[in-house]
This record gives structure tokens, C-alpha cells and sequence, in this order.
């Protein structure tokens, strides 16, 4: 820290402060982010590299002072989630929002662990998302304009425009990409084709940005399980029911058929 | 190596394939391509094998069908001409290798036969049994079928070891991929030639194994169908929807603007078919919406509405 009064002079306006939660590489993802865009990122990470669960084994560090707005990233491990924002909840004065990912609890359920309701709004996160335009926003029956103006002047502030959607596990793109992962884990267990095939098929025959392979390497196995996992809870319904190949790269980062090539072979 | 494969002509590729270390060239090209079927996909098809320097039987029952396709590929070929693409020399030369024929024996010089007639599993064993008869023990008969089982189809050879799926993509003469479907019974000689065929066509080939929807309709199910679940649950407008498919996600279309372009009927036939071949699979279940607007005539671009109004131009 500059010791001379001139330097403290010359900051006209102070830097806003942002508290960063959740699981790795969201965390980082929106820290690099905030950073870019000038502000004071503080973090906490409640998962280890590539996702994988570790709980902390330290208690959690104290949350420091004067911070402005909270991120609370954790798709897969829910306990470390409610942990969190009832720490974010007790910790930071009620004037100070908390963005919350709710793609695999709602943010009105995620609302209702706290005291300060009004304060949550839920988004989509998941990896390899913050660097995208549109932020879905999903705000609870709590929201009032004001946490909403909050979260539309920070997204705003990183460039991004929110798209207001109903509070709903899920929500839009999660849901859509993970059933797509979801249905080509099924055709790849199935021996349908190769996984290289998989993704060559979808970007040649559909125009796809990326091919599903792909993109379940991007997001990390483990955030499409717990995704498919809350959805399946959620709506208690056999379409989202997870491919076993699925679920064993989520829990092993292996193929299950190891030393077996996919696409060879009949029954 | 990137910029040899730019200069060459359509087809001229296939000479630097590491199958002609194998098999040399001279055997491995096809020379006479039978192309049963002159609608859409059909004349497709015709168009990028004559491009790709291929004498082309293009069969059709009916004459007026076989010389719309004709007309449809001239058209596109004047446009080339037009715009500076193509020259009248290469237009005369394309259109001189597509030979129109409205009688099946007259397949019999084909080593190699698509079967793109309409998605009718008897009339596609029909025709299947008859190409049979009417070509060489030694030509590949294959089908160009998007839901039907190939192994259903092939059923109706005495030998089913020549036959396989070769999906191609609308417009046939554009879109790079093409699904080699390896039936039961298909043979790994078979299987060889009809990628070898794709290559020469200028196509990626993928063998995918023969089941409901082969890999890219099944694997596209889910963004139609998870699509049409969020707007029934009001979880999210059809434009909000679309815009953060788009936007987000990078898919150049929306998954209803792409439904209204494809055409509900459509769309919903094939998502009924792989539920039907599925028995019941709860993953590919048809939306009540898409029954309910196929019912209402509302089908898309097609018919000037769909999830969007198309009254004036273009959304």
C-alpha cells in the first residue's frame, strides 16, 4: 500500500468491493473478470482444481469489511452452498446484495435459508459461462427493484445484459446444453460412435459452436452431473435421468469402458 | 498441406487419400453413381457427385419430378455463373453428367447406388429388392434414410452385407457431413467404400451405429425438446429463449427459429418417430405445443407463421 496522502488524493472514487464464493474455475473465472473491470475482488474457493469436491478443511476466513456485493458460486456441493450464503447473510450489512448461481436450487429456495431475502437474486453459472453477453437473471418473489437495479448496474458494469427469466432449477442454457451432453453420453455408452465422431457430427450436420464432447470437458463432468442431478430431483422425471457414462466421469473422470474404443463393434 | 486441398478441384482430393496407398486410385473411385429418388435430398446428392466428376443415373418414377431437379440444379449453376463462380464450361460439364432415367434397369453400370426415395419403410425394401436384381453382384446399394432402420431396409437383399446408411444433410450439395451408418449385417469392405464415396464427394464421413436417429438427430432432440419444456413450464418467452441460445450458447439459430425453418410437422415427426423406436423412452417425448400447432396448420415459415409471424419478409 502507497504510504503517501497524494497517491490516496489521486483515486477520485474508491474502488468497489466484491466477495467471490464457490466452487473452482467460477470463482476464478469471476474474479479475473471483476479485476479486469477495476474492482477489489476478494475470494474464497470451496472447491479444489477441476472441481473436484474438497471441503475446506480450515474454518472459513472471516469475510473482510465494506464489501459492496457478494457471488456465491457453488453448483455441486449444496451443503458448502448453504453454508456459505447463511455466512454471506450473517456476515455482510443488509444493504449489500448477494448473486447467487441457481442452476441447481432455486433462488427462492436458496432465499429461503437466509434472514435478508430481499438481498438474493439468482443466475446462471457455470464454467467456461462468464465471459458470455446475456446474464440470466432469475430474481425470487423477494426481489425488490432495488437488489434487481443492483445486479443490472454490476452486470452492466461487466459488460454483460440481463435477461430476466423465472426462478427455475436449470434454467435456460444449463438445461438445454446439459440434456444435450446428457443425450450424447447416452449415444456414446450405446457405441453409437466415437466420441471425436460425436462432436464432428454435431458442428458439420448442425452448424453446433462446439460439439457436445466438447463442451461436457469445458463445463467439467461433475457441474453437467450436479446440474442433471437437481433437474432430475427437481421435476422428478425419467427424462433427466443421468447416463451412467455420465455420472462415471463425473465421479471417476474415466471412461467406463476403459481400454474399449467407442463406435466398434456390434452387440 | 491446408493450401493443396484449397486449390484442388472438387474430387481431385481423393488422389491424395492414404487409401490409394492401399488400393490405388483407379479402384477406389466410383464412376458411375446411381441415385434413386430426384427430390430433394435425390437431387442433391446428383449435384455434388456431378460436381465431384461423377457420372450420375439419377432414377426417378416420375419424369416431371426428375426434370424439376434438373432445373433446380441448372438454376443454382446459372446462379454460380451469375456470380462469377462457375463457369459456363463447368456448367455444361456438370449438367452433361447426370443422366435422367426413368427405368431401374438402367442402373445396371452403377458400382455404387443411393437409395433417396421417400421415408417408407416397404416401398424402400421394394426398390432395395429390386436394385438388387438390376445391378452387379459387386455394387453397394445404399439408403439415404434419416429414421428408418438401414438393417430393416438391407433385410430385403439376399446379400445385406453390401448394403448401408448414407445420411446425407440438406442441401446435399453444401453441407459437409455425412453419416455412413454400418447396419447389422453390413460388411467392413462395405462399410470402406461407401466412406470412400463420401471422401470423393468432398464430404467428412462418420460411421455411426445403426439406431434411432443415428447421431445428430438424436443428439439435437433435447434442444428442441428441453426448448419447448422451458416455454411450456413459463419458465422463459420463445425470444428470450432464442436469444440466450444464440447469444450465450453460439448456435447460429434459435431453437424455435430453427423449428419454424425446418417446420414443426417435420420436426415433430421426427421426434415421434424416435420415441415410437425408443417404446416410449421419456427423453424423446413430443411437446403438446408441437401437436397443437402441427394441428392448427401453424407450421412454421412455410405457412407465414409459426413461434414467429413471417407476414411481410423475414421475422
Amino acid at each position: 500500500m502507497p504510504k503517501g496522502t497524494h497517491k490516496v488524493k489521486e483515486k477520485t472514487k474508491q474502488k468497489a468491493s466484491v466477495y467471490i464464493t464457490g466452487e473452482s474455475p467460477m470463482v476464478e473465472e469471476y474474479a479475473g473478470m471483476c479485476r479486469e473491470k477495476g474492482y477489489e475482488v476478494f475470494t474464497h474457493l470451496v472447491s479444489g482444481p477441476g472441481g473436484r469436491l474438497t471441503r475446506p478443511t480450515k474454518k472459513s476466513p472471516s469475510i473482510p469489511r465494506g464489501i459492496h456485493l457478494a457471488l456465491e458460486l457453488t453448483n455441486a456441493d449444496i451443503e458448502s452452498k448453504k453454508n456459505n450464503i447463511r455466512r454471506l447473510d450473517e456476515a455482510l450489512p443488509p444493504t449489500c446484495a448477494i448473486l447467487s448461481s441457481s442452476v441447481t436450487v432455486s433462488a427462492s429456495e436458496q432465499a429461503a435459508w437466509i434472514k435478508g431475502k430481499h438481498r438474493l437474486v439468482g443466475f446462471a453459472a457455470m464454467p467456461s459461462f462468464s465471459r458470455q453477453p446475456l446474464a440470466e437473471v432469475a430474481p425470487t418473489m423477494h426481489s425488490p427493484i432495488e437488489t434487481i437495479e443492483v445486479i443490472r448496474k454490476f452486470f452492466g458494469s461487466l459488460g454483460k445484459e440481463c435477461e430476466y427469466v423465472q426462478d427455475r432449477v436449470g434454467m435456460v442454457l444449463p438445461r438445454i446444453l446439459c440434456q444435450i451432453i446428457n443425450e450424447a453420453c447416452f449415444a456414446l455408452q450405446d457405441e453409437v460412435a466415437s466420441p471425436e465422431d460425436v462432436d464432428t457430427a454435431m458442428k458439420l450436420g448442425v452448424n453446433y459452436p462446439q460439439g457436445p464432447v466438447e463442451w461436457a470437458d469445458k463445463i467439467g463432468f461433475q457441474q453437467v452431473y450436479a446440474m442433471l442431478t437437481a433437474m432430475q430431483n427437481d421435476l422428478q422425471e425419467d427424462r433427466y435421468r443421468v447416463a451412467p457414462l455420465l455420472k462415471q466421469m463425473a465421479l471417476t473422470g474415466e471412461w467406463w469402458k476403459h481400454g474399449s474404443s467407442p463406435g466398434e463393434g456390434q452387440p | 498441406m491446408k493450401n493443396v486441398l484449397h486449390n484442388l478441384k472438387d474430387g481431385e482430393h481423393l488422389a491424395l487419400s492414404p487409401f490409394n496407398a492401399i488400393y490405388g486410385y483407379q479402384d477406389i473411385m466410383i464412376k458411375h453413381l446411381g441415385i434413386v429418388g430426384a427430390g430433394t435430398m435425390g437431387g442433391g446428392i446428383a449435384y455434388a457427385a456431378a460436381k465431384a466428376r461423377i457420372e450420375v443415373a439419377l432414377y426417378d418414377i416420375n419424369d416431371t419430378i426428375l426434370r424439376q431437379a434438373l432445373e433446380r440444379i441448372k438454376a443454382d449453376l446459372r446462379h454460380g455463373v451469375t456470380r462469377g463462380k462457375v463457369t459456363n464450361e463447368e456448367m455444361t460439364a456438370v449438367m452433361t453428367r447426370i443422366h435422367p432415367k426413368t427405368d431401374l434397369s438402367n442402373l445396371h453400370p452403377c458400382e455404387f447406388v443411393i437409395e433417396a426415395a421417400i421415408e417408407d419403410l416397404r416401398i424402400k425394401k421394394d426398390l432395395f429388392k429390386h436394385l438388387e436384381t438390376h445391378t452387379k453382384p459387386s455394387a453397394i446399394i445404399v439408403t439415404n434414410t434419416s429414421s428408418l432402420s438401414v438393417t430393416a431396409i438391407a433385410s430385403a437383399l439376399r446379400k445385406p452385407e453390401r448394403a448401408a446408411g448414407m445420411h446425407f444433410f440438406n442441401p446435399a450439395h453444401i453441407m459437409k457431413l455425412v453419416e455412413v451408418v454400418r447396419g447389422r449385417n453390413t460388411s467392413d469392405e462395405t462399410l470402406t467404400t461407401v466412406c470412400n464415396l463420401a471422401g470423393q464427394l468432398g464430404k467428412t464421413p462418420v460411421v455411426v451405429k445403426d439406431t434411432p436417429g443415428f447421431i445428430v438427430n438424436r443428439v439435437a432432440r433435447p434442444f428442441y425438446g428441453e426448448a419447448l419444456r422451458l416455454l411450456g413450464e413459463h419458465a422463459a418467452t420463445h425470444e428470450q429463449i432464442d436469444r440466450i441460445v444464440k447469444s450465450n450458447g453460439g448456435f447460429a439459430m434459435g431453437p424455435f427459429e430453427l423449428m419454424d425453418l425446418i417446420g414443426l410437422d417435420i420436426n415433430f415427426s421426427v421426434t415421434q418417430s424416435m420415441y415410437d423406436q425408443f417404446f416410449g423412452e421419456p427423453r424423446y417425448r413430443p411437446h403438446p405445443i408441437q401437436k397443437q400447432m402441427v394441428d392448427s396448420g401453424t407450421l412454421g415459415r412455410k405457412t407465414g407463421k409459426g413461434f414467429y409471424s413471417y407476414d411481410d419478409q423475414k421475422k
